[in-house]
Formats: structure tokens, sequence, C-alpha cells
């Protein structure tokens, strides 16, 4: 049987849960999975893998693309080309995935959320989640994917009785590219994850001169204010209010997003919240399939009839 | 320091309904309008912003049809010297492609560079391959996800790259290098449309990209469109904004958030 060499997201010496999807993919592929790991202590379910190789190297050389793909030019002297080499869609795999794909000249799927064993289709999203592309390749070769988080997750299941396990050494090595270190943002004074009750906006406020009037309303109805990406990026906000993957992860009572489109790394980081209510003018907004309550229409007509009623109870 | 930078003209879906024609055979994109690929252009800012303080030049760099000339000519005007235009008609969906013909032009023209700067992602077709492809086609360090450069120097780079759940890593990379940025690393001037006419002077250069694809072809194939599959579903709420917002409050006050 065909292997797929799945690339561990290892984050100080943590092995992140997305990794579980490139198991669920294999097991939807037929393909036995192989994971590749840096030497450390992390915490694995052995019966999920045929095999374990362990890199010969510290967890930040691992995740330095230029290191990684001559830890797979043993692995592929070793146990022969993969069927693919599988990553998640994550900080690490968005840069090592398109390195290898290019360093080894195959193809690259990238972001997948779905496939079709029997036609070889991959789901792929485009324009912000609002239609998904049918993706095949032209030719049957070895290529490189990432996975969706989340997207595979109904396929893992303990398949091994006995997994081995190998080292993976005498690769090269290179200077060109150091880790120096880990930066975490300040901690301010308002902490989004621990708010019952969250109004976000997004894109659709238009211009910075509205914020004030969403601070506003925030203060009336006792909630935080937080934000999507594109909000953030132009400094309307400060960084500790931004909710998704590269921000917080917020799971409060009510989360009101108010012209907030639903990027899937926004998604990611409010899907749990006990109760969403969207407002987006745009009725196909990919929000509306993860909101509780929707409304389409104008945020900023939503927020100025809230504010009236408001003041005048 | 010669920075090239790799802009792409998308299209703004943003804000947008898409519609998919047929039994899935295209998008409709036809009523869309054009712009620079909101990644590309904090890229682009970035370059301009590392120049006037090092000096130096931004080279400005698409793939695309005749109109695509509209991002260099944004481009210049934003403080970019050169433009240049590797003239495609069809659209490439494949990045691999995209990737490996710019690895064909700078090679076979020996465009010289300090840095090449691109987008972490195009946002039409979300891939985030182009950067990370390029540069181990030319053997260089890569950086992607790159929100803050600290310092260059002659040989070498510190930058500061994104992860997840605020967290960042330093990096140290050797220049050349090849690095993708993320949105939100700067602040994108703002460009008028005098500057763009003023910027429609300045000679951009065009190739034919069709002298640089021997041995070229797409490695994937888009077979059909879809929709994303529909989850459950929201309740939705009236569509008169009084009664929403009256709606909105009995939620709230349902949940325990609001009195």
């Amino acid at each position: 049987m065909s292997y797929g060499l799945l690339i561990a997201d290892v984050r100080r010496n943590v092995f992140q849960e997305r990794n579980l999807d490139l198991v669920g993919f294999c097991n939807l592929a037929g393909i036995d999975p192989y994971l590749l790991l840096p030497k450390g202590e992390y915490e694995i379910e052995s019966s999920l893998f045929k095999k374990v190789l362990i890199a010969d190297v510290d967890e930040d050389r691992f995740l330095n693309p230029l290191i990684m793909v001559h830890i797979l030019e043993k692995v592929i002297e070793r146990f022969k080309e993969p069927f693919a080499i599988v990553l998640s869609a994550s900080a690490s795999g968005m840069e090592i995935a398109p390195y290898v794909a290019g360093y080894f000249k195959v193809p690259i799927v990238t972001d997948v959320a779905d496939y079709d064993k029997d036609s070889k289709v991959f789901f792929k999203s485009y324009y912000s989640d609002k239609v998904f592309a049918h993706v095949k390749l032209k030719e049957e070769k070895f290529y490189v994917l990432t996975l969706r988080s989340g997207s595979f997750k109904d396929h893992i299941k303990s398949r091994y009785e006995e997994t081995s396990q190998e080292i993976i050494d005498g690769f090269a090595d290179t200077d060109k590219r150091i880790f120096l270190g880990y930066l975490e943002e300040e901690k301010e004074e308002v902490d989004i994850t621990k708010a019952d009750f969250l109004i976000s906006i997004g894109r659709g406020v238009g211009k910075k001169e509205e914020i004030p009037l969403y601070e506003e309303l925030a203060l009336r109805l006792r909630a935080t204010l937080s934000a999507s990406r594109p909000v953030i990026d132009k400094l309307w906000l400060p960084k500790e209010r931004q909710v998704g993957t590269s921000g917080k992860t917020v799971k409060p009572k009510v989360y009101l997003a108010m012209g907030i489109s639903g990027a899937f790394q926004h998604i990611q980081g409010m899907k749990d919240s006990e109760c969403i209510i969207a407002v987006n003018k745009d009725p196909d907004a990919p929000i509306f399939q993860y909101a509780h309550y929707a409304i389409v229409g104008d945020m900023h007509r939503i927020r100025d009839r809230l504010l009236e009623i408001l003041k005048g109870s | 320091m010669n920075i090239l930078v790799f802009v792409k003209r998308v299209q703004a879906a943003q804000e947008e309904e898409l519609r998919i024609v047929g039994d899935g055979e295209r998008v409709d994109l036809s009523k869309l309008p054009y712009k620079i690929n909101d990644w590309d252009n904090y890229a682009l800012e970035e370059a301009c912003r590392t120049v006037e303080k090092l000096g130096g030049q931004v080279t400005a760099i698409t793939i695309g049809d005749k109109e695509a000339d509209e991002v260099l000519r944004r481009s210049l005007a934003m403080g970019a010297k050169d433009g240049l235009l590797l003239e495609k008609p069809e659209t490439l969906l494949d990045p691999v492609i995209r990737a490996s013909l710019a690895y064909n032009f700078l090679t076979k023209e020996k465009i010289k560079f300090d840095v090449i700067l691109t987008g972490v992602q195009a946002e039409d077709d979300q891939y985030g391959v182009f950067g990370g492809y390029l540069a181990a086609l030319l053997s260089l360090p890569y950086v992607s996800l790159v929100c803050g450069i600290e310092e260059w120097s002659g040989s070498y780079a510190v930058v500061r790259r994104e992860l997840e759940g605020g967290l960042m890593e330093r990096v140290k990379v050797d220049v050349p290098c090849v690095l993708s940025i993320q949105t939100g690393i700067n602040e994108p001037r703002y460009v008028s449309i005098m500057g763009i006419r003023k910027a429609s002077q300045i000679q951009r250069k065009v190739y034919d990209a069709h002298q640089y694809m021997d041995g070229l072809s797409a490695t994937i194939e888009v077979i059909k469109w879809s929709y994303p599959p529909r989850k459950e579903g929201a309740t939705l709420l009236s569509s008169d904004i009084d009664t929403a917002c009256r709606e909105i409050l009995n939620i709230l006050r349902e949940k325990g958030v609001y009195q």
C-alpha cells in the first residue's frame, strides 16, 4: 500500500490537534499514514500511524522549510516516493508546503476542505469561501497537499496495532535561515476570550470614522468590541481584539458579527460561540452558515437603530 | 536594496455575490471590478518604505493580460521605479505554472535583485503557493507570513512571522531571499487617480510570457465549481430594521447578556 507522508504541525512541544486531519485524509484516500516528527516529547496516539519517523533535529529546525526538504529527501530515499506529502493549512504548513513542492517540482493543492477518493477530486475554496473549485491533478504523480483544519475529522480512526518507529538522520543542514525566538503579544486590559458578549465588526465597517459608534453600541449593550482581520490590519482596533486563527479563539454566550463575511480563519476563531447573530448585506456571506440568527441588511443602519432604541429606553 | 515585488490583478469579490453558471462550468465574475491583490499591496508598501529608508529601487512585476498593466501603473504611483508585465492573455489557474514562469523569466532575462516580496496569497484563488515555490526554484531562503521586518543588513534580514493565536517568531534570513508578506504589516499609502495618471507616463516593459513557457504545462485543472456545502442555516430575522433590532435585543435578554 502506498503511504501518505504527514509532516507534523508541532509548536513549543505540542503536537497540534489539526494533525489528525492528515490521518483522516489518508484513511479516506486508502493509504498508510507515515508521521514525520522532530525529536522531542510529543503526545501522539501511535495506533493512528503505520510508521512514526523521527527526524534527528530540534523542533525549530524541523519547521524550517530549507531543512525540511533535506529531511524529506532522506525519507524518500528510504521509503520511495509517497502518494502525497500532507500538511495542515496552518502557519507552518503554509510556509513549508509550497517550498517543498517547488523543491521537488511537484503539483500542490492547498487548503483542501474535502476529497473524493473515486474521482480523485479535491475541493478547494476560492474567493473567501464563496465558491469551491473541484480540482484534479493532470498527471498521477506524487504531490503536496495542505488540509483545512477540521475537514477530515470524520475519517480519523486507529488502524494499527503495531507502529514501527524509525530515525531519519544524515540529512544536509543550512544556516541560511535561523529561528531566533518567539514573541508573544503584550497583554492588554481587554481580554476578549473572557467576554460573555462580543460585538465583532468586519470589513463591512468601511471607514475608521464609523468605529466610535460601534464602541458606543458595545458600551450601551455592555458588550466587548472585537473585530475580524481587515479591521485590525487597518489599525482601527488593537491586535488583541482580533478574532480568528492568527488572533484569539473565543466562545462567548453571544457573538454578534456585523459586516463580517466569514473567512475560514475567522470562523475557526468563533464558531463555538453559544449563540451567533450575523448581520451582513450579502445573503451568501459564509458566516450565515455558522450563525444561529441572520439579518441580511446594512450593519450601520442596524447599529443606528439599535442605538436609537437604547437611547430611547 | 533592489527589491522585486510580484503583484496580481484580481477581481474584488469580498463584498459581492458570486453566481455559478450552468452545471458548475464557471463562476460569473463579469460584473466585478478589478483591484490589486490586497496582500500584494502590503508587500509593495513594505518595499517602497524599505528603499525610502535604505536606498535602492523597487520593481513591480505582474503576470496577466494587457489590462494587468493597471496594477503596474498603480505600483509606479506608489513608488516603484519600474513596472514589468509578463503578458499572458489566458488566465493561469495553476500557481505552479505562475511560479515556474516567473522563475524562467527572472533567470532568462538575468533580472537582478536582493529581495523578492510577494503577498502571502491571492484573494481570488487563495493558494498561497507562489512565493514559496519560486523561492525553492531559485534555491533561495524563504519566510512566509512576514508581519514585520526589524532589520536589513547587506547580508541578512531579521523578520517576524505570524503564527497562530497571537504568537510570532523571529527569524534571521540570508539575503537574497524571498519573503511573503502578511496583511497588517504596514498601512499602505493612499494612491490618487492623479498619481496613477502621472505614473502612466513612465514606460512599462512588456514581455511575451510564451517565451518563458517552454516545458511548462499545468499540473492541475479545475473541472467544476460549486457552492460551499450548506449547513443547517440560521433563523432569518425580520427584514424590517426596527423589528430586527427588537428581535436582537430579545435574543440578548434571553441569553442573559443584556437586561
